[in-house]
C-alpha cells in the first residue's frame, strides 16, 4: 500500500487524508491543497463531510466560555461599518446623525463620572496594542453601557452607547410612534450604535415631519414580542 | 404614552430626552415567546443567509460561548481567541447561505467553521511539515478479527469505535481534534517518534472508518 497507491485514486489514502484534515493535524499548505480539492472532487468532499459528522461529537469537550462583551460590537463594525459610512443612502442622515449620538452621549455624560467613581478596577479595560483601545464603561443598574473607542493615530475618542444589563446583554430598539399612539418597530440598533437601517416600505408613510421616534431597552436581539417590553430611554420628533 | 405623541417638532437629533428607567411603553399586546426557544439555530442560520442582522445577533448570543471555547482551547491565548472569534462570525455571516441541512447539525457546522479557522491560525503560527505528498504507510490497515465482531449497539457508535482503538490511540485522536495538536506535539506528549505517531493516527483513522461503517 505504501508505494503502490495510485496517486489520486487510492481511496484508503484519501480516507486517511480526509480524516487528518478534519482532525487538524495537516500543515497549512496541505490544508489548502485539501480545500482546493474539496471544491472539485465530490467523492473526496463526501469523505471529509463524513469525518466531520463522525467526529463532531467530540465538540462536547468544549465547555462554553462567554466571550468579552466588546467582541460583538467589533464584529458588527467589521461587517457593517462600510454601510454605516455611506450617508448618501440616507439623505436625512437620521440614523447616522452625530447629533443624535452626541445627544445620547451628553445625556449620559453626567452618569459617566459617577460610573467611574464607583466602578471597580475593571471599569476601564484597555485591550491589545495593535487593535484600537476600547473601554467598556458600565454602572450598576444603568440601562446602558458606554463603549469608548480610542484611535491613537487620529487621537479621536468615540463614545457610543451599548445597551446592557447586569446578567444578560440587551439591545436598543428603535420605534416609530404613530399618531394613534401605537408603536411599530423600525429595527434593532447595531450594538456599536453605528449603522443605517432601511425603513420597510409599508412604514415609510409614517415617516413624516413630526413623527415620533423612541428607543427602548430590549432583550438582546430585540423585543421578543414585537412591542416594546423594556424602558423607553429616548424620545424625539422628526423635523426638516 | 401621551408624552411620546406630544413631543414637539424640533429635530430629532436635538430633541433627545432621557427618561426614567421605570417608564414603560404601553402598546398593543403581543404574544410573548422566547426567541431562542421558538427558533432553532438552523432557522437563525437561514435568516442570516438572507442578511437578517437581528437573526445574526441572536445567533451570536446563542452560539458564541461554544465557538469562543473552541478558539480558546485551540489557540490557548485570549486575545488571539477574541480575534479569531471575530473572524469566525464574519465567515458565518458570509457563508450562511452555504449551510445545507442534512449532513451536519447546525451547531456542528458552526463549530467546524470555528475549528477550521482556529487550526489555520495555529498552523500559521507554528508551522508543521507537509505530508500529504509523501507516501503513507498504511500497511496493516485491514480489519482485524476483533473488529469483525458484531458491535454492541449500546452508546454512540463513535464511542464504541474509540474504545476499540485502545486508550492511548483514542486519546491521541481525541486530543488532536479537540486541542488542534500537531503530529509533533502528539509525539512529544506520548514520547514516541514523530513517524510512529503518524502511523498510529493514520491507522486509527482507518480503524475508526471501518468500525463506523459496521
Amino acid at each position: 500500500m505504501t508505494s503502490k497507491g495510485t496517486k489520486g485514486g487510492d481511496s484508503t489514502r484519501d480516507e486517511v487524508i480526509a480524516g487528518e484534515y478534519v482532525l487538524g493535524v495537516l500543515s497549512a499548505e496541505d490544508r489548502r491543497k485539501v480545500e482546493s480539492r474539496l471544491a472539485t472532487d465530490r467523492a473526496f468532499a463526501a469523505m471529509v463531510d463524513r469525518w466531520q459528522s463522525n467526529l463532531s461529537s467530540f465538540d462536547e469537550a468544549y465547555e462554553p466560555i462567554a466571550p468579552p462583551k466588546s467582541t460583538y460590537a467589533a464584529i458588527e463594525k467589521r461587517l457593517f461599518a462600510e454601510t454605516a459610512l455611506t450617508p448618501a443612502r440616507q439623505p436625512r442622515g437620521l440614523w447616522n446623525s452625530i447629533g443624535f449620538w452626541r445627544g445620547f452621549s451628553l445625556a449620559s455624560v453626567a452618569g459617566i463620572a459617577g460610573l467611574l467613581a464607583f466602578g471597580n478596577g475593571n471599569v476601564m479595560t484597555p485591550r491589545g496594542t495593535r487593535a484600537p483601545l476600547v473601554a467598556e464603561m458600565k454602572g450598576k443598574d444603568a440601562p446602558i453601557d458606554l463603549v469608548a473607542h480610542y484611535d491613537a493615530t487620529s487621537g479621536t475618542l468615540d463614545v457610543t452607547p451599548v445597551a446592557a444589563g447586569a446578567d444578560d446583554q440587551k439591545s436598543l430598539e428603535l420605534w416609530l410612534v404613530k399618531p394613534d399612539g401605537k408603536t411599530v418597530s423600525l429595527g434593532v440598533l447595531p450594538q456599536t450604535g453605528e449603522g443605517s437601517l432601511t425603513v420597510s416600505p409599508d412604514l415609510r408613510g409614517g415617516m413624516t415631519n413630526g413623527a415620533t421616534l423612541a428607543v427602548s431597552v430590549e432583550p438582546f436581539g430585540g423585543s421578543p414580542t414585537g412591542v416594546a417590553t423594556g424602558p423607553v430611554i429616548l424620545v424625539g420628533a422628526m423635523a426638516q | 404614552m401621551s408624552d411620546l405623541s406630544t413631543a414637539d417638532s424640533r429635530p430629532f437629533a436635538a430633541k433627545t430626552t432621557r427618561q426614567g428607567a421605570g417608564l414603560h411603553m404601553t402598546m398593543q399586546t403581543g404574544r410573548v415567546r422566547s426567541m431562542t426557544d421558538a427558533e432553532t439555530i438552523s432557522d437563525l442560520i437561514g435568516r442570516v443567509a438572507l442578511k437578517d442582522r437581528k437573526a445574526f445577533s441572536t445567533l451570536y448570543q446563542t452560539t458564541s460561548p461554544k465557538l469562543f471555547a473552541i478558539c480558546m482551547r485551540i489557540l490557548r491565548d485570549r486575545n488571539e481567541a477574541e480575534e479569531a472569534l471575530q473572524e469566525v462570525y464574519v465567515k458565518i455571516w458570509q457563508r450562511a447561505d452555504r449551510f445545507a441541512t442534512g449532513s451536519a447539525t447546525p451547531i456542528a457546522w458552526l463549530a467546524a467553521i470555528a475549528r477550521n479557522h482556529a487550526i489555520d491560525v495555529i498552523r500559521a503560527r507554528k508551522p508543521v511539515g507537509d505530508t500529504i505528498d509523501e507516501a503513507y504507510d498504511l500497511a496493516d490497515s485491514a480489519p482485524t478479527p476483533e473488529m469483525q465482531v458484531e458491535l454492541r449497539a449500546e452508546g454512540r457508535r463513535i464511542d464504541t469505535c474509540m474504545e476499540r482503538l485502545g486508550e492511548d490511540r483514542a486519546t491521541a485522536v481525541r486530543r488532536a481534534y479537540v486541542e488542534g495538536l500537531s503530529y509533533q506535539e502528539l509525539a512529544d506528549l506520548f514520547s514516541v517518534p514523530l513517524n510512529t505517531m503518524r502511523t498510529w493516527l493514520r491507522r486509527s483513522l482507518l480503524k475508526l472508518r471501518e468500525c463506523m461503517e459496521q
